[in-house]
């Protein structure tokens, strides 16, 4: 019984799997004293586990209730992630270019610059973007406690502008490097754009996290009001 | 009583509980209900989920441990936490003291 129930419960729970299984964990042995208060009172085994249960509410209410604080964990993870991981491959990409031959920047091949102030306007939305979803999932709550409610979105809208600069740094790339017959690059033409890609995979999954625990809490509290 | 007649009063509620030690989510629930004479049997989906919130604002911590084979979180007030209590008793005392005066027909406690 006590299984079924945390399966039901484990089945609508979005967000961190770290944070997903603590919750389950915490449930399970709540779920464990109660029972055992049961039994205390003269109930057999099997008449417990179903009295506990009940007793924790429906699946669907228990996992509501988790919604809004998993939310708030998800893009505390994704802004945390976005903020950790942008000077480490900005540095890469700046490293790579100081060893770039001139030519990369002039005449024809130069078209693939071109972009480079849209990746300006990337950065002025996403490190705002990263740092609010941060701030917003943190103990501001305490102050002000509908911030939280920001952080998915800001989180998001982060994630979504990192994805932008990587895809306009490897169109850059690809652009710039496509006339070079040199096989031989340097370590630092192959990191940099490694680094970008496994950043644009992990800020896309990131960003479509964000929005399908945003989507959970804003169901959960239309439910609540109808 | 339904947690929607708590709004505004659960977190201080919550942070009592811990007042005198530490206590896993499933204690406090069972202090809640026997505290207050069993008048707030409070949802386990209200009371886990406001226990993270309380600790995401920094007025409580937990820990993990083992006991009896399971893994169980156990939460304490910080200072901060203790802080808001004070705070929290404070304003219901003024709160209720006024409620009472009004509903009773009485005089305002301050100006009696």
């Amino acid at each position: 019984v006590i299984d079924a129930y945390l399966s039901e419960v484990a089945a609508l729970l979005a967000g961190p799997a770290g944070a997903r299984r603590q919750i389950l964990a915490e449930l399970r042995d709540g779920l464990a004293a109660a029972v055992e208060a049961c039994q205390r009172d003269g109930a057999g085994p099997a008449e417990a586990a179903q009295r506990a249960v009940a007793e924790f509410g429906p699946p669907a209410e228990v996992a509501a209730g988790f919604a809004p604080e998993l939310a708030a964990r998800q893009a505390r993870l994704v802004g945390v992630g976005l903020i950790a991981g942008g000077p480490l491959v900005g540095t890469l990409w700046l490293a790579a270019l100081g060893t770039w031959p001139v030519v990369l920047f002039t005449g024809r091949l130069a078209r693939g610059w071109a972009a480079a102030p849209l990746y300006g306007l990337i950065l002025a939305i996403g490190i705002p973007a990263a740092v609010l979803a941060v701030v917003a999932s943190g103990r501001l709550e305490r102050w002000q406690p509908d911030l939280p409610r920001l952080a998915p979105g800001a989180a998001a809208v982060g994630a979504a502008a990192c994805v932008a600069g990587d895809l306009a740094l490897l169109a850059m790339f690809a652009v710039s490097t496509s006339s070079i017959a040199d096989t031989s690059w340097p370590v630092l033409w192959v990191a940099a754009p490694l680094a970008s890609l496994f950043r644009l995979a992990a800020a896309g999954r990131g960003a479509r996290r964000c929005l399908a625990v945003r989507g959970v809490v804003r169901r959960t509290r239309e439910s609540l009001a109808a | 009583m339904r947690a929607e007649a708590l709004k505004g009063h659960l977190d201080g509620m919550l942070l009592a509980t811990l007042e005198d030690g530490p206590r896993h989510g499933y204690a406090v629930i069972e202090a809640l209900r026997t505290g207050s004479g069993g008048c707030f049997d409070l949802p386990t989906g209200t009371v886990y989920p406001a226990l993270h919130r309380l600790e995401r604002a920094g007025l409580v911590r937990s820990t993990w441990s083992t006991v009896s084979g399971r893994r169980r979180r156990t939460y304490q007030l910080t200072l901060a936490g203790r802080s808001v209590l004070h705070s929290e008793r404070s304003t219901w005392r003024e709160f209720s003291r006024a409620v009472t005066a009004i509903l009773d027909g009485g005089p305002w406690p301050a100006m009696a």
